[in-house]
């Protein structure tokens, strides 16, 4: 990684935690509470930058602005709106294992 | 099981006009999927981008961010295709049983 | 041969660094459960450790984000880091720990919105 992308990732996420700063209380507790979800699973989206917690910034902004609450909009199962939403993705978990694969294979 | 169909509902919502997330939920709402929520709804559209089977524009929107229009492709068309045969196929077979009864 | 001596002169030395430079930031009990988790972690990695780069950013991310909250290092990833780090990594264990953090997230999301 160059200083250059540490800069510019750092001001992209910047950008994004000042979003989520400015959505109402209620969704900046899902919205932290999914992240650190998200986190510890960890799809591989995360290394793509902000793009899929952006998305959901997005999707609440707009749930926001139409006065809805939270929960409304995703439902009261916050982790299976997540699970979903990651269902199609390889996680961390995935990779790591993969490697492990190749590695037993090359050793034996 | 509905799952997949609600996908297929949201493809074929799609298929008839170019539309957003919040406004596909106000249609399945209103046919009477009242359980169904945004977030559903916009799991199932990251998939359908995903698999490459919509053609997203962002247009600006009053309600906060810009919004992302879906529009339907020849994939997806496909796609939908698919889905109604396999659904044909489900429920007649459901029928033919219920009717043997 | 520990973590760091191990990654030492590899090209991947500059996002090591910028890990470090990451960590310092962090408070203590941070600190310490972070050192722990590289070492549990370094077992799961190839020739490398490339495959381990993301991972160990998708946890200092999380450490990141829960010690600007005010919890502790222990309300975050529960006493048993070893069994974390295995989950992290996807073996034995991983689905049990995938449940504990689901059941975790909806309760939180319960407690802090007062339902």
């Amino acid at each position: 990684m160059s200083i250059r992308d540490m800069i510019e990732g750092k001001k992209e996420w910047r950008a994004h935690v000042a979003r989520v700063k400015a959505l109402p209380h209620d969704y900046q507790i899902v919205y932290r509470e999914i992240q650190k979800y998200l986190f510890k699973v960890g799809p591989v989206e995360l290394n793509d930058g902000t793009g899929l917690l952006s998305g959901i910034v997005d999707l609440f902004a707009e749930g926001a602005g139409m006065g809805k609450g939270v929960l409304e909009v995703t439902g009261n199962d916050v982790a299976a709106f997540c699970d979903d939403l990651i269902k199609d993705s390889k996680t961390f978990a995935d990779i790591i294992q993969e490697s492990m694969e190749q590695k037993g294979k090359k050793t034996t | 099981m509905l799952k997949g169909a609600l996908e297929g509902c949201v493809l074929e919502i799609i298929s008839r006009n170019e539309t957003y997330g919040y406004e596909i939920t106000r249609q399945l709402n209103a046919l009477g999927f009242t359980d169904v929520v945004e977030g559903t709804v916009y799991t199932i559209l990251i998939r359908l981008e995903k698999n490459k089977l919509v053609e997203i524009t962002k247009k600006p929107s009053d309600m906060g961010p810009p919004r992302k229009f879906f529009a339907i492709n020849d994939a997806g068309r496909e796609e939908l295709r698919r889905f109604w045969e396999k659904w044909e196929f489900v429920s007649s077979k459901i029928n033919e049983l219920k009717g043997r009864a | 041969m520990n973590f760091w001596e191990k990654i030492t002169g590899s090209d991947m030395t500059k996002e090591m660094k910028a890990f470090e430079a990451r960590t310092k930031m962090l408070p203590a009990d941070y600190q310490a459960a972070w050192g722990k988790i590289n070492e549990y972690l370094w077992a799961y990695s190839d020739f490398s450790g490339r495959n381990l780069i993301p991972i160990l950013d998708g946890v200092l991310g999380l450490l990141e984000e829960t010690a600007e909250d005010g919890q502790t290092v222990n309300e975050v990833l529960g006493d048993d880091l070893k069994g974390f780090c295995s989950a992290l990594a996807g073996e034995e264990g991983a689905k049990s720990f995938r449940d504990k953090w689901r059941a975790q997230l909806n309760r939180n999301v319960a407690k802090k919105l007062g339902k």
